[in-house]
């Protein structure tokens, strides 16, 4: 007989999966409806989370259209910029923040510090450039590589976006290595090239929505998760921790640290004398025996035992890492590939920001590390 | 009929229910053993064993379905992203189609001469304050340039208006977009709304007044800064800065001024003027070469000063490219610069991406675009002129202008007035003599009459000599009292 079947497969297991699938289909009803509003409503307060086109700023994700049916025209969308805050309390009022690399060559130790940040991640953009040279090629495939790891991985690490830029670098030196990056000679050349290829990544990541730059170079290998949160509580227009390097101290048998940024330095009456001597196209450099200036470097003032939140006012910073409040770049503070007030790159950008009022803080006793080679 | 009857039901069940690899209908051949529908004949459909094990699997199915569900919508960030495979409709419902990581390469966007073959994208600034009267202007001249218009983003950056600028916009900006034909539409469209809290007016006096230059200068730099530095993507090989308030420009100016293939590149601005003030005039001063004399003079400037071109405060004694210009001259005439103008410039994308802008502090004694300029020139890029190759700027009149023209207009109500009296003065008298020269009229009437009788009578004696006299008394009479009248009468004589 039929009926004696139709019955035995109503057993509990089918009532369950039902019931199961039942919630499910709402909770997916609501759950999309949810998100749609949402959406809606971040573009009216102006701080848009995704855009709908595909010619929208790289600070943004944005929705893909669908491949078989004609583009729509782009959109006409307003940014509220009078609405964009650069506060004290970046996470409470939901600040977005750029992370700028200029990449040469890939840590690993610097991706996994990223991704340790505590800052929300879909509050976080990152920026690379990458030189077009072998060195290059393999740093791009290594960050591409952890990149769509990270980006297709949970979505509480996932970065709000990522862009990646190439460039062909116009002072190619012939090598990355420490020694001869550092040569004095080679040092305008290649600051004025490492200019360039920040400006060129500030100026076409930088977003109508973007509260904050931070400036992190690649092998910056080791700072506390909260780093963002830190330096914006001091609510100051630029920011620099002080960068030093552990090593393995031969003499002593043990590891320390040393300082590593000297670009960070309170201006000297000799230097300032040197500079007015100096033809127009003169640069003043800092850590080199050959010309001594006698700044007051912030590398020296890290003192274990003080207050870890010492903040000193600085008249030039390094690039290393570098907490930026966006309107500083937007009011047209860049990196000199010039000499500016015989200054360049990082320092020239202190200088320039100075002009236009801003001012530079460092803080000594905050220790990010860079990479040691 | 009831126990044939009686057997189809058993069939029909037999039917309905299992075949069990047996045909269902019994065959017209078939014997009772194949067909049988005894119950102890059926085979179990499985041991006992094997429906346990189905039971358990069963169980541990629904179970991970049930966690599956629990995790995929208590948790949506444990949700793996699939990337855009059929499948991802199931995992992530929306974040699936979200784009987040995107490649480029900037050596695809250097800018050259022929950028409408190769797709090159132009980013096009305009930064707007209380500028509502001169957007109908603005906008047909975006819709008649002949650059392919998807290739072109427009951004504009709206401060500190008090009128309706930004609904109007928004309102023009929705229309271009709502063109049926793609290739009308332009790309990217962006709307930035900042206010600087600028004190200065915009209007004409206050705006070229000298004092107020420097101030305004910086605070304009801020404003094209924060545009650029919002609009500017990875994408642009060009970008061009146009002013809202240009009234006549060539539809190809961006190919035109493209093909020069320089870094930074400007036409010249000139505007119409009324015939009294000479019908044409030199307008953007800005763009200029420099000279030893501005040179000597910004040294002793001190370090904030700005020189501001076009007062008799700073003399500089530059060649401006606006004096150059000849009407008949070769528009394609190139002129290196060192100031630039902010009517309408085209520069290479890479020029700003290296740092180069709009200085809104005292760069080299110079702001705004002037300062752009000099930086674009120290960062050893081209930056060129087209002395004969010019675009044309609203007239505002200036206060002096509209003081002037009051006056003309007072001069023209009174020379109108005067001619009015004049007239009916002349009217009047008209009038007095026209019943006059009606009488005339009348009179004449009688007196051709007359002479009519007189040469009928003639022309009978024969004696037309003696008719003359006559018509001629009353002729001089009418020249001396009505002029009107003479017209009338010249054509007389003949007769």
């Amino acid at each position: 007989m039929p009926a004696p079947r139709s019955l035995r497969r109503q057993n509990p297991i089918t009532f369950v999966l039902a019931g199961i699938l039942c919630i499910g289909f709402f909770i997916f009803f609501f759950s999309s409806g949810d998100s749609s509003t949402a959406a809606s409503g971040s573009e009216k307060s102006g701080i848009g989370k995704t855009a709908s086109n595909v010619l929208s700023p790289p600070s943004l994700p944005f929705r893909k259209s669908k491949a078989n049916e004609p583009a729509p025209a782009p959109p006409i969308v307003h940014y509220y910029m009078n609405n964009l805050t650069t506060s004290r309390n970046p996470v409470e009022n939901q600040e977005t923040v750029l992370i700028l690399t200029p990449l040469a060559r890939f840590y690993q130790e610097y991706w996994d510090n990223l991704l340790k940040l505590s800052y929300p991640h879909d509050l976080i953009s990152l920026g690379f450039i990458i030189p077009k040279t072998k060195e290059g090629n393999a740093a791009y495939t290594a960050l591409q590589a952890q990149v769509t790891k990270t980006q297709s991985g949970t979505k509480s690490k996932r970065f709000k976006s990522v862009t990646i830029l190439r460039q062909d670098t116009e002072s190619p030196l012939q090598s990355q290595s420490e020694a001869e990056r550092h040569k004095m000679e080679n040092q305008k050349a290649r600051r004025a090239a490492m200019a360039k290829a920040r400006n060129s990544l500030l100026f076409t990541t930088m977003g109508p929505t973007t509260s904050w730059v931070l400036w992190m170079d690649a092998d910056i290998i080791e700072y506390p998760p909260n780093l963002i949160q830190d330096l914006a509580g001091y609510d100051v227009p630029i920011v620099a921790p002080n960068c030093y390097q552990r090593y393995y101290n031969t003499e002593k048998k043990a590891n320390e640290i040393r300082p590593y940024d000297y670009n960070n330095w309170v201006d000297s009456p000799t230097a300032k004398e040197l500079a007015a001597k100096m033809g127009k196209d003169d640069i003043l450099l800092e850590g080199y025996a050959e010309m001594p200036t006698y700044r007051s470097l912030m590398a020296h003032m890290y003192d274990a035992s003080a207050d870890p939140g010492t903040k000193i006012k600085l008249d030039g910073v390094g690039g290393a890492v570098l907490l930026v409040k966006a309107e500083v770049h937007r009011d047209g503070a860049m990196f000199p590939a010039f000499p500016f007030y015989h200054l360049i790159e990082t320092e020239g950008f202190a200088k320039m920001a100075n002009r236009l009022n801003w001012e530079s803080f460092g803080l000594p006793n905050y220790l990010v590390y860079h990479y040691n080679e | 009929m009831l126990p044939l009857h009686a057997s189809t039901p058993k069939g029909k069940m037999h039917r309905t229910a299992y075949s069990n690899g047996q045909a269902a209908y019994p065959t017209l051949g078939g014997s009772g053993g194949t067909f049988s529908i005894q119950p102890h004949k059926f085979q179990p459909r499985s041991g006992p064993t094997s429906l346990r094990n189905r039971k358990l699997g069963k169980r541990l199915l629904a179970l991970f379905a049930f966690c599956a569900t629990v995790l995929f919508f208590v948790f949506p960030n444990l949700r793996p992203n699939l990337g855009p495979s059929p499948l991802s409709y199931l995992t992530s419902s929306d974040d699936s189609q979200l784009e987040t990581v995107r490649y480029y390469d900037l050596n695809n966007v250097q800018g050259t001469a022929r950028g409408w073959e190769r797709e090159e994208r132009i980013l096009l600034c305009a930064p707007l304050r209380d500028a509502a009267p001169h957007l109908p202007m603005f906008f047909s001249h975006l819709k008649n340039l002949t650059y392919p218009h998807n290739l072109i983003d427009l951004a504009f950056l709206v401060g500190d208006s008090k009128d309706n600028t930004i609904q109007l916009l928004t309102d023009k900006l929705n229309e271009l977009q709502a063109d049926p034909e793609p290739k009308q539409q332009f790309g990217e469209i962006s709307i930035m709304e900042k206010d600087f809290g600028q004190k200065v007016n915009q209007d004409v006096e206050s705006r070229h007044g000298f004092a107020a230059q420097a101030g305004r200068r910086k605070s304009m730099a801020q404003a094209r800064n924060w545009l650029l530095s919002a609009a500017l993507r990875p994408t642009h090989s060009w970008v061009y800065w146009r002013d809202v308030d240009v009234e006549t420009a060539p539809f190809t100016i961006l190919e035109d001024l493209m093909r020069h293939n320089k870094d930074v590149i400007v036409p010249n601005v000139w505007r119409p003027l009324p015939d009294w003030l000479g019908g044409e005039q030199p307008y953007d001063l800005n763009s200029w070469q420099e000279s030893e004399t501005a040179l000597a003079l910004a040294d002793t400037l001190d370090e904030d000063a700005v020189i501001v071109e076009g007062y008799a405060e700073y003399a500089t004694w530059r060649p401006h490219l606006a004096y150059l210009r000849d009407p008949y001259g070769d528009p394609d005439m190139e002129m290196e610069i060192d100031g630039v103008g902010g009517v309408s410039i085209l520069a290479k994308a890479k020029v700003f991406r290296s740092g180069v802008h709009f200085p809104a502090f005292s760069f080299e004694k110079h702001a705004e675009t002037e300062g752009f300029g000099k930086m674009a020139k120290r960062m050893k890029f081209s930056v060129v002129g087209l002395p004969h190759y010019t675009i044309w700027h609203l007239y505002e009149p200036s206060v002096d202008d509209i003081r002037h023209m009051e006056e003309m207009e007072k001069e023209r109500k009174a020379k109108e007035a005067e001619e009015n009296a004049k007239k009916e003065r002349m009217d009047k008298i008209k009038d007095q003599f026209d019943s006059k020269s009606s009488d005339w009229e009348k009179e004449k009437a009688e007196v051709q009459n007359m002479v009519q009788k007189a040469k009928d009578e003639a022309k009978q004696a024969e004696k037309p000599k003696e008719v003359e006299p006559k018509k001629e008394e009353p002729t001089k009479e009418e020249i001396h009292e009505a002029r009107g009248a003479e017209e009338k009468k010249k054509p007389q004589p003949p007769k």
